[in-house]
């Protein structure tokens, strides 16, 4: 089953050079059943990379473009009155997909994402006192461009905490951009792209990540990463509970996709930055980047009393 | 028989090591073949174990035990009885170990040892033996542990720790119970050994015998004295009188035809007119002391004149000094007040002034005539003493251990001719001519002097403080105490035996004696016989008097509630400090043993200058070392596969096969890094 | 008499319910745990006495000394026996079906606490006992098979945890209800008619390659599959064993009803189903089932095969 999930990271970097870290992460994160957050600066590939993984998946997507004058009922749906029938039904929104693109979330306004948001975290949608629930599986790719342009609302940090993972692509390698410079429209590629896995399979190894063995050990790791963040003083605040569950499950997917039945230390400290970097706020400053190094180099792996 | 049983080769060893130790005191008692025998056995049990030969069948085993109970009965004479039974039982014991068939055979082997171990306390009850009895006890649980941890990937060490543990906590809660259960008298009499060695003065005396007592530096007893220590003259610590002279041996002797409540009265029997006289004539005590006896399968004990005593079974004698009703089998210990009477309270009986005037009818012919003479001369009793005593001191007589060995008539030819002996040639010679006077005397025999130990504040009175000397009746004052020694060798009573013999230009028996006199030996000395005092007292010695002593002080009185209620309290309270303990240290969890070899490893890195963080994974190691070290990085990988499969991945393999793998990887990467340089990383 | 006896276990099933529920997770602790002395416990007190006999005739204050330490050995054992049940936590996990008449498996995992565990006996009234040691902090899994005696989900009854860890002493014990099921399929019956609808003809004689309608992709070759399916080609090119899949359409599938076997007892029908379904499955043809309350779409392959194992066995409230 792993084969086939790598088969699948070999076809995206096909089409998105030189980020195959990246694109093992985002993997690793809807293995994880995580929703995923994109950040980088715009033209950076970010809509291209969640095409490629809707399509290598053979996912039923689609795509919003967020924008400051949405407003909730176009993501969620709408009840509209049918005069031939003389009833109303739903009309429902772009959320009833099994992989949602929300590019560029942060243009939304608070109200709108806020709708988004809980809708990731119910998997359902309640209309008019009518309760829907989102097919399976659900996946909320999102891009957002670093807060400081012009015209964003930044997600509040409960909602941030919703994603699993935030990862960001970076500028391409030089050798990556004359491969870019030289080759076709990468987007066009993605959305050509043949499906590689198909949702029976997805799903089979969402099921396998829960099956990954986290021994005693390892979990002692990750709660004494926990502990770390809250009582170091490196963080204002520490990570939540349902940061250290999201934690153990993106290390579960990511071992899984190194093709082992059992999670070691190394797979908590690759998902590590991805997992909580967005969710931890550095009390000395610096970025979020340096404080989760720092937390993972003032935790000793192996318990030493 | 469709399968054996196998011990867990992580119990076996100490099993077999527990199984050797408890029989090995046994051994040193037993008749040779035993100590041939048992070892054997047990070899043979260890090759079972090895695969190298197999457990006997059953006519061998029969035989063997039919042989062995034939050598015990050849070698004992009888089955019945503590040594012959004990002997039995060690040798069925080590037998036992090669039929251990089932898992219930084990069992047995392991209560039996308990069991035979309990034994050595019948014949060795010193500290130093209960400390070892302690240790194999330790063995013989960790066995027990090990035998009920059937995996096989148990360690052995695991086992012994946690033996010892158990055998630890459990003293705390022994303790209480060794004070508090109440203390009965037997329940049926059982005489431990009829033909035991007897130790200490005997009751008789030939020249020759009390100066080979005195080579023993054996503790004979120890007194503890509430208030003053009477000074060295004054310790004459009398045993027993010899009343009868053959020529040669002095004897205890009392006439046929008087009843023995004429000369011993015990406790709880009528009053006779003589020891009536004696108590009514008591007045203070002169001195208020406890003594702590050693074994000596006799029945007198020894005190300082005049005694008396309220031990149970403990009688008063005429000739004022202390009886049991039995032989002193086990450390004994008893009260004592000793008076002083400074006129004769107690008459003289006919028989007894016939008994102790008797001579032999023939022999020794010139010295009855020179004491006859001196006595004309000397006008009185008291006189014709002080001048024989005179005569000891001034005439050229020889203190030593090793007199010549005298002709037939002793007391003539040691007089007159050889003029060296010990104190019973002196003390024989100034009877006999006392007799010879026709003045009423007697043998004392018992100990002279006692060394004070600072630490416990008690005398120490051993085998070679042994004594005789002489009491006389005189009619004004009674029976009066001559000691005719120390008119030889004033010392040997102010200072004692070796002083006493380097006066006269000899040493008490080599090394011991030289040892003596070496300071820090005898600081030494007087420390482990403090030791002995107090496991005499406290331990051995515990018994329903001094508990009775010890609760009414604890409990201010003794009833059966207050002893339940105080089991109950204390043993309770003992039992909960462990619990609590055991609580407290469980509650934060160990380093479980990969943890801890991690440790090691990390260690090992950093001393080796390997650049690592706190949060270095174990992959993050091995990375680390294939920069510094490139030739272990191979070592380093196989290490933390393991390590891996240990912590990490689902249980699987065999963890003690994985644990010698992980030693060994960290021993051979420990070597590999030795012998090669450092490489920098770059970047560091 | 037996009436009696009946009553009194029924009583004593009745206290146990209510003192130790049915959880699938289960921590032991003093509210679960039974401890009581071993024969060989008596024979251990039973020596110490002997010995407090002994020191007491003897009027040797060392063998009253060591029996008393026996006996303290043993209150401490007490202590130390019980620490060892203390604490374990057993979780209900995963099951291994098995035929009825057979055997299944349940898996329990048993997880430690902040100290060792050791020796602990896991077993099932009836059924073989397994031992297990746990380290501290680690999690041991434990397969106990139990007796399958009827269709459907199969109660074990209480799961017993014993030991005499460290000295056989004392034994102390716990019986936990962990509301396991293990699933018992159906007892394949030989022979008839196969019970099917559709296909081509009845008799299941069906075209031997399966579904070449749609090729669906490849998955990697598992023993079993039909060698004519393997994708030789790609094998050819060093890709390794792989296997071609189809999907097949539902129409013209071989259906196995519950229906088509009138005239039996249910537990008959059910076997016979069960049978055939393993020999289609090893023909390696698809098949559908249709049950009283169940329907399965036709498939083939392992995990199909236990979906309609499954599906058998609890099927009529099984």
């Amino acid at each position: 089953m792993a084969v086939a999930i790598v088969r699948a990271v070999e076809a995206v970097s096909s089409v998105v050079l030189g980020k195959e870290e990246q694109i093992r992460l985002a993997v690793a994160c809807m293995i994880a059943r995580g929703h995923l957050l994109i950040e980088d600066l715009p033209g950076m590939g970010k809509t291209t990379l969640a095409h490629a993984l809707a399509k290598v998946f053979s996912l039923d997507y689609r795509r919003v473009q967020f924008t400051s004058d949405m407003l909730p009922a176009d993501i969620l749906g709408v009840s509209v009155f049918d005069p031939e029938r003389r009833e109303f039904h739903l009309r429902q929104g772009p959320v009833f997909t099994q992989l949602l693109l929300a590019d560029e979330i942060n243009r939304a306004t608070p109200k709108t994402q806020g709708a988004l948001l809980e809708a990731m975290e119910e998997r359902q949608v309640t209309l008019d006192g009518e309760t829907r629930t989102l097919p399976e599986p659900f996946f909320v790719i999102a891009t957002q461009n670093p807060i400081t342009q012009a015209g964003t609302f930044p997600l509040p940090e409960s909602q941030l905490d919703r994603f699993l993972m935030r990862i960001s692509l970076g500028y391409p390698s030089a050798e990556t951009e004359r491969e870019l410079l030289a080759g076709s429209d990468r987007r066009d590629q993605a959305l050509s792209m043949k499906p590689v896995l198909g949702v029976a399979e997805l799903m089979q190894s969402m099921a396998q990540v829960e099956k990954v063995h986290a021994s005693p050990d390892l979990i002692d790791y990750i709660q004494r990463l926990m502990a770390h963040s809250r009582n170091s003083g490196l963080f204002t605040a520490g990570l939540s509970p349902r940061a250290g569950l999201g934690l153990l499950r993106a290390a579960r997917a990511w071992a899984l996709l190194a093709g082992n039945d059992y999670v070691t230390p190394e797979d908590v400290q690759v998902v590590l930055g991805p997992v909580t970097a967005h969710r931890l706020q550095g009390s000395a400053g610096g970025g979020p980047e340096s404080s989760t190094r720092q937390l993972l180099e003032s935790v000793p792996v192996v318990r030493r009393h | 028989m469709a399968r054996l049983y196998q011990v867990p080769h992580h119990a076996f060893m100490w099993l077999l090591l527990a199984v050797l130790m408890a029989t090995l005191p046994h051994l040193m008692r037993a008749p040779g073949w035993m100590m041939v025998v048992v070892p054997v056995l047990l070899c043979w049990r260890f090759l079972v174990q090895r695969g190298r030969l197999r457990m006997p069948g059953k006519i061998i085993r029969a035989t063997l035990m039919v042989v062995a109970v034939l050598a015990t009965l050849y070698s004992y004479g009888t089955l019945l009885g503590p040594e012959a039974g004990v002997a039995l039982l060690v040798v069925a014991f080590a037998l036992k170990t090669l039929e251990m068939f089932r898992l219930r055979d084990a069992y047995v082997v392991i209560i039996l040892a308990c069991f035979v171990l309990a034994t050595t306390f019948l014949f060795n009850r010193d500290p130093l033996t209960t400390v070892y009895v302690g240790v194999v006890l330790v063995l013989v649980m960790a066995a027990l542990v090990g035998i009920n941890h059937a995996q096989s990937g148990a360690s052995s060490w695991g086992h012994l720790r946690l033996g010892g543990a158990l055998v630890l906590q459990a003293l705390p809660l022994m303790m209480v119970l060794f004070v508090l259960v109440p203390r009965f008298p037997p329940l049926w009499n059982m005489q431990l050994n009829p033909e035991r060695a007897r130790t200490g003065m005997s009751d008789s005396m030939a020249p020759g015998e009390i100066s080979n007592l005195s080579r023993s530096a054996e503790p004979a007893f120890r007194v503890e004295f509430e208030g003053e220590v009477p000074p060295p003259a004054l310790r004459y610590w009398r045993g027993l009188t010899y009343s009868w002279f053959d020529g040669r041996r002095w004897s205890q002797a009392a006439p046929q035809h008087t009843a023995r409540l004429e000369y011993v009265r015990f406790p709880d029997e009528a009053t006779p007119p003589w020891y009536a006289s004696l108590l009514s004539a008591r007045g203070e005590p002169e001195w208020r002391y406890r003594v702590i006896m050693e074994r000596t399968g006799r029945q007198w004990l020894y005190a300082l004149s005049v005694p008396f005593t309220d031990k149970s079974g403990v009688g008063v004698a005429r000739d004022k000094r202390l009886v049991s009703r039995f032989e002193i089998d086990s450390t004994f210990d008893y009260r004592v007040e000793s008076y002083r009477f400074p006129v004769a309270v107690e008459g003289l009986e006919e028989w007894e002034r016939q008994l102790n005037v008797s001579l032999p009818s023939s022999g020794n012919l010139r010295t009855r005539r020179l004491a006859e003479q001196w006595h004309q001369e000397a006008g009185s009793d008291r006189a014709f003493i002080d001048r024989l005593l005179r005569w000891f001191n001034e005439e050229p007589f020889f203190y030593t251990l090793e007199p010549p060995l005298l002709a037939e008539d002793t007391v003539d030819d040691f007089i007159f001719r050889s003029r060296r002996g010990f104190c019973e040639h002196y003390s024989s010679a100034f009877a006999f001519m006392l007799r010879a006077a026709g003045i009423p005397a007697r043998i004392v025999a018992g100990y002279q002097g006692g060394e004070l130990n600072r630490l416990g504040n008690h005398l120490m009175v051993r085998q070679y403080d042994a004594h005789v000397w002489v009491e006389a009746w005189l009619p004004a004052q009674g029976w009066v105490e001559f000691d005719p020694t120390a008119a030889v060798a004033p010392s040997r009573v102010e200072f004692g035996l070796d002083q006493a013999l380097s006066d006269f230009g000899e040493q008490a028996g080599g090394f011991g004696a030289n040892l003596r006199r070496n300071p820090l030996f005898s600081r030494l000395s007087h420390m482990t016989d403090y030791m002995d005092f107090v496991w005499s007292k406290w331990v051995l010695g515990y018994n329903q008097d001094s508990q009775f002593e010890i609760l009414s002080r604890l409990l201010g009185q003794v009833n059966p509630q207050r002893i339940a209620v105080a089991l109950v309290l204390a043993g309770g309270g003992v039992v909960l400090l462990v619990l609590g303990w055991v609580l407290w240290r469980s509650r934060t969890p160990g380093l479980s043993w990969w943890q801890k070899e991690h440790g090691r490893m990390l260690r090992l890195l950093n001393n080796r200058g390997v650049p690592l963080t706190q949060g270095t994974s174990p992959q993050g190691m091995v990375d680390a070392v294939a920069v510094s070290y490139p030739s272990a990085a191979r070592l380093l990988q196989d290490w933390q596969r393991c390590y891996e499969h240990m912590a990490y991945r689902r249980p699987g393999q065999d963890p003690e096969l994985l644990r010698r793998q992980l030693v060994l990887l960290r021993r051979k990467a420990a070597v590999a890094m030795r012998g090669a340089p450092r490489l920098m990383d770059k970047e560091a | 008499m037996k009436a009696l006896r009946r009553r009194i276990r029924s009583l004593y099933q009745r206290w146990l319910q209510h003192r130790i529920p049915p959880s699938r997770r289960v921590q032991l602790g003093q509210r679960n745990i039974f401890i009581f002395p071993t024969g060989y416990g008596f024979l251990f007190l039973l020596i110490a006495a002997l010995l407090f006999v002994a020191g007491i005739n003897y009027e040797n204050n060392l063998l009253l000394g060591f029996s008393f330490l026996l006996v303290s050995i043993f209150l401490m054992a007490i202590l130390h026996t019980f620490r060892n049940l203390a604490g374990v936590v057993l979780i209900a996990g995963d099951l291994r079906p098995g035929f009825v008449g057979a055997r299944g498996a349940l898996e329990v995992r048993v997880q430690g606490g902040s100290y060792p565990h050791r020796s602990l006996t896991l077993h099932w009234p009836g059924s073989p006992a397994e031992d297990v040691s746990v380290e501290p902090g680690r999690e041991e899994s434990v397969w106990l098979s139990v007796n399958l005696t009827r269709r459907g989900r199969e109660h074990p009854g209480r799961l017993r945890i014993d030991s005499r860890y460290p000295l056989g002493l004392l034994r102390t014990w716990s019986m936990i209800d962990l509301d396991s099921r293990c699933i018992a399929w159906p007892k394949p019956l030989p022979g008839g008619e196969c019970p099917g609808t559709g296909g081509d003809d009845d008799s299941g004689r069906q075209a031997q390659d399966q579904g070449s309608e749609d090729f669906d992709g490849l998955r990697n070759y598992v023993a079993g599959d039909s060698l004519r399916s393997v994708d030789w080609k790609s094998y050819a090119r060093g890709r390794g064993l792989n296997t071609k899949q189809f999907t097949d359409p539902a129409e013209g599938r071989l259906w196995l009803t519950w229906e088509s076997l009138t005239g039996h007892d249910p537990e008959i029908r059910y076997s016979k189903l069960c049978y055939w379904v393993l020999e289609l499955d090893r023909e390696h043809r698809p098949y559908g089932l249709i049950l009283p309350d169940s329907q399965l779409d036709p498939a083939s392959g392992a995990a199909h095969r236990e979906r309609a194992l499954e599906l058998l066995a609890l099927s009529g409230g099984g």
